[in-house]
């Protein structure tokens, strides 16, 4: 358990982030898999950057709302 | 050479080899020099040798495809975690890092353990141990950019080698850069834009995280590796506009702190008063 929260502190460190990433990823494996979803392959690079900065913007906003400074 | 591979790993490395270089300063001035410098050498030396075989075994195994996606991932993590950190910084949320109270505080930390005798060139285990961590942890972060970021620049096993090359050439060099200068100012380094250079770094790990992640997925950016250039200027549009946004935010939360502290004050005062 230890060794597995050293490695997500070394490589993220929060769990906004994590989420958010994982979910854009999510999103972008089932658009280039599921049939349905193909029409909206042109817009996977579009998706990736909205869920980017929408994690950027989640984190900073928990930090920003947290607690006061 | 990849000029890109080059200055990301310079610049991120620069600002670990700081933050090593104070730890190392605090143990040669208080400890000793000698149980200090071994530390810091010995440290390189796994660190060298983790990017020698990850590295290797990255380039000869595994699909560029799967390490672009991988990789891309990865980066965009890492890349975040310091652009947000950077963003805190600047906005005034978050201190910014200070080298000389990390000195100051380390360097009481090893006097309240002991007499040491800073003239003795005897070893001593435990300044080497706190030098050979303090490199080794910080040194980290560097080689995993030069693995990642040298891996994944290229396009071909070829230029993935020259790719690990040119990022741990970068490293080297800011590693040679600021031990020449701390070794003859002898202090912390603290001119050095620390923030600056996160902030830098962050952009251009988040940017090639965005690129590879997406070219993992078969993503047709356009305008092909010019698309670089529009990811960066964007990220870098969006975090100016986060720093303001957060500037306001803390300035409305001071404010309001402010102002409970007066409010019980003057409820005080109107008590007193009959």
């Amino acid at each position: 358990m230890k060794i597995i929260k050293a490695i997500y502190n070394f490589i993220v460190g929060d769990m906004f982030i994590l989420i958010g990433i994982a979910l854009t990823v999510t999103i972008l494996v089932l658009i280039n898999n599921v049939s349905a979803l193909a029409s909206l392959k042109g817009f996977s690079g579009l998706f990736l950057v909205i869920g980017v900065l929408g994690s950027l913007v989640a984190s900073l906003s928990r930090e920003a709302f947290s607690s006061p400074r | 050479m990849q000029w890109v591979v080059f200055t990301a790993a310079f610049f991120a490395s620069a600002v670990e080899f700081v933050e090593a270089f104070t730890i190392v300063l605090v143990v040669g001035v208080t400890v000793n020099w000698r149980s200090a410098l071994l530390g810091a050498l010995a440290a390189t030396a796994t660190l060298a040798v983790l990017v020698a075989t990850l590295g290797v075994a990255l380039v000869q195994w595994v699909p560029l495809d799967v390490l672009r996606l991988v990789v891309g991932i990865l980066l965009l993590l890492f890349g975040l975690k310091w652009l947000k950190n950077a963003i805190l910084r600047y906005s005034g949320l978050k201190a910014v890092h200070d080298e000389d109270a990390i000195y100051e505080e380390t360097r009481a930390q090893l006097r309240a353990r002991g007499q040491f005798d800073a003239s003795s060139s005897r070893f001593d285990l435990f300044g080497f141990l706190l030098s050979y961590k303090s490199v080794l942890l910080e040194g980290l972060e560097v080689a995993f950019i030069v693995i990642t970021f040298g891996v994944s620049a290229a396009t071909s096993t070829v230029s993935r080698s020259s790719g690990i090359a040119s990022a741990a050439l970068g490293a080297l060099l800011a590693g040679l850069l600021v031990i020449l200068v701390g070794a003859l100012v002898r202090v912390p380094l603290t001119k050095v834009p620390e923030n600056t250079l996160k902030f830098v770094v962050g952009i251009m790990l988040t940017t090639f995280g965005t690129f590879w992640t997406g070219e993992g997925f078969s993503v047709a950016w356009p305008l092909a590796d010019v698309f670089l250039l529009i990811l960066a200027a964007i990220y870098l549009c969006a975090a100016f506009l986060l720093i303001a946004w957060l500037k306001q935010v803390k300035k409305q939360q001071q404010a309001r702190a402010i102002e409970n502290q007066s409010a019980p004050t003057t409820a005080q005062k109107q008590e007193v008063i009959p």
